[in-house]
Parts: structure tokens; C-alpha cells; sequence
């Protein structure tokens, strides 16, 4: 698949799909060509965000998995992954799809393990200012806000060193932000 | 069901398990190697979120894609 911003397509896990709903900033996502969410992970997200996937800035594309690869199977056994993070691997692979948006460590590895690259929460809202979605003002705010708007995990000080590259990066240092 | 597992041990790391053992820190060997083990593959899954979050974070700042 092609890397150009506008014409890439990507698979979704739950994970980036509910924080960022949680952060009311899913339209990040509509830079992608395709944003393909199998059934499993649908479903999550339907019982953890009902309205998240009614959002339609977003390129939805709801795909039934059924093919199955030992491959994968094995690498579920092996890392403890749940349905939707399987079938999210498995639908990568049958679409030729190399890119999987997930924040889940184990699946993460996983991915790895079949040679696709995986980003998460943090890298799409980041990305949101390169692809001109969000202004790094918004970007930093949203950041800030994540222990207390979302239910994604991370260590305070990791976050506070993200927070810390962003604001290097965007030349915010002496700031107020 | 448990693993059996067999292994070679520097003598010097041999030596400080064992006074662990004996100052009864933990009651046996064998629940030193496994919370020995447990406590290495949890720091090590910590650290692999870290290692993921920041590739993450360099790709959002500085990625083309």
C-alpha cells in the first residue's frame, strides 16, 4: 500500500479507536484512504463507544474476518491476544494492508513478528499536526488531558516526556504551553 | 501443568541465590527462579511499551506517512 498521506489505508484495533473517541478527536483518522475495522474490534468499540463509529469524518470500512492463519493463531497463543487484536493481524495480511493502529504492547509485538508497522494514540495525535488537523497548541492540550479524559494507560512521567519532545519539537520551549 | 526447566548458573549468581535462600528470603529455589522470572518479564513488557510508545511518538513528530 502506498505511504502518501490521503491515499493509505490502515487497520484498527480497539484501542486507538476508543481513546481517541474518548478524547473527541477521532476525525484525526480522516486523513487515512480506509480505516478497516474488522467485526471483533467493531464490536468493542460499539460496546465501549456506541456512537464512536457513527463518526463520519472517518473512513470507515467494517470487514468480516474469516480466513485464519496458523501464523497467527500461533502468535495469539503466544502473546495472549484477544479476538479482535487476532483479527485485526489476520486482516492485515489478507489485505496486503501494512499498518495496524493499536496502543496494545502484545499486539504491538505481534506485528511486529509479521513485519507490519503499528502506531498508537499518541504517534496519530501527534501526526494530527503534520497532517494539519490539529495545531500543536491543540495537540499539547490534548495531551495534557489524557489522564483525565481517556482510559489509555501510560506512565506520567513517560507522558510528561512525550509531552516534553512534542513541545522541543514544535519549538514551544520558554512557552507557555 | 508445571515446566521443568534445567539451566546453567554462574557459580557467583549460585552462591547469592542460595543465601538468598538460606536467610529465607523465599522458601525454596524454586520459588526464587520463578519470581525471579515473573519479575524480569514484567519489567521487560514495561519497557517494550516504552520502547513502542516512543518509536510512536517519533513517528508522529517526524514521520512522512
Amino acid at each position: 500500500m502506498t505511504d502518501a498521506i490521503g491515499e493509505k489505508l490502515v487497520v484498527a484495533d480497539a484501542g486507538p479507536l476508543i481513546h481517541l473517541d474518548e478524547l473527541s478527536v477521532l476525525d484525526v483518522l480522516s486523513e487515512y484512504a480506509q480505516v478497516c475495522v474488522p467485526d471483533a474490534v467493531w464490536q468493542e468499540v460499539m460496546n465501549r463507544r456506541p456512537n464512536a463509529l457513527g463518526n463520519s469524518a472517518v473512513p470507515w470500512k467494517k470487514v468480516t474476518v474469516t480466513k485464519q492463519f496458523p501464523r497467527i493463531s500461533a502468535l495469539a497463543e503466544l502473546y495472549s491476544l484477544h479476538s479482535g487484536e487476532q483479527e485485526a493481524l489476520t486482516l492485515c495480511l489478507v489485505a496486503h494492508i501494512d499498518t495496524l493502529l493499536s496502543d496494545d504492547t502484545a499486539a504491538r509485538l505481534a506485528a511486529n513478528n509479521l513485519r507490519l508497522t503499528t502506531h498508537g494514540t499518541l504517534g496519530l495525535l501527534l501526526r494530527a499536526v503534520r497532517t494539519g488537523t490539529r495545531t500543536p497548541e491543540q495537540v499539547l492540550t490534548l495531551l495534557q488531558a489524557i489522564p483525565q479524559r481517556s482510559t489509555l494507560h501510560i506512565r506520567p512521567s513517560l507522558l510528561a516526556e512525550v509531552i516534553a519532545q512534542a513541545r522541543t519539537a514544535w519549538g514551544f520551549d520558554g512557552g507557555s504551553l | 501443568m508445571p515446566n521443568l526447566i534445567q539451566t546453567e548458573v554462574p557459580e557467583r549468581l549460585w552462591q547469592q541465590a542460595q543465601n538468598m535462600v538460606e536467610q529465607g528470603w523465599v522458601s525454596n529455589m524454586q520459588e526464587l527462579v520463578n519470581e525471579s522470572l515473573r519479575r524480569y518479564l514484567e519489567s521487560h513488557q514495561d519497557a517494550l511499551a516504552e520502547h513502542f510508545i516512543l518509536e510512536d511518538v517519533r513517528w508522529g513528530l517526524t514521520g512522512n506517512d
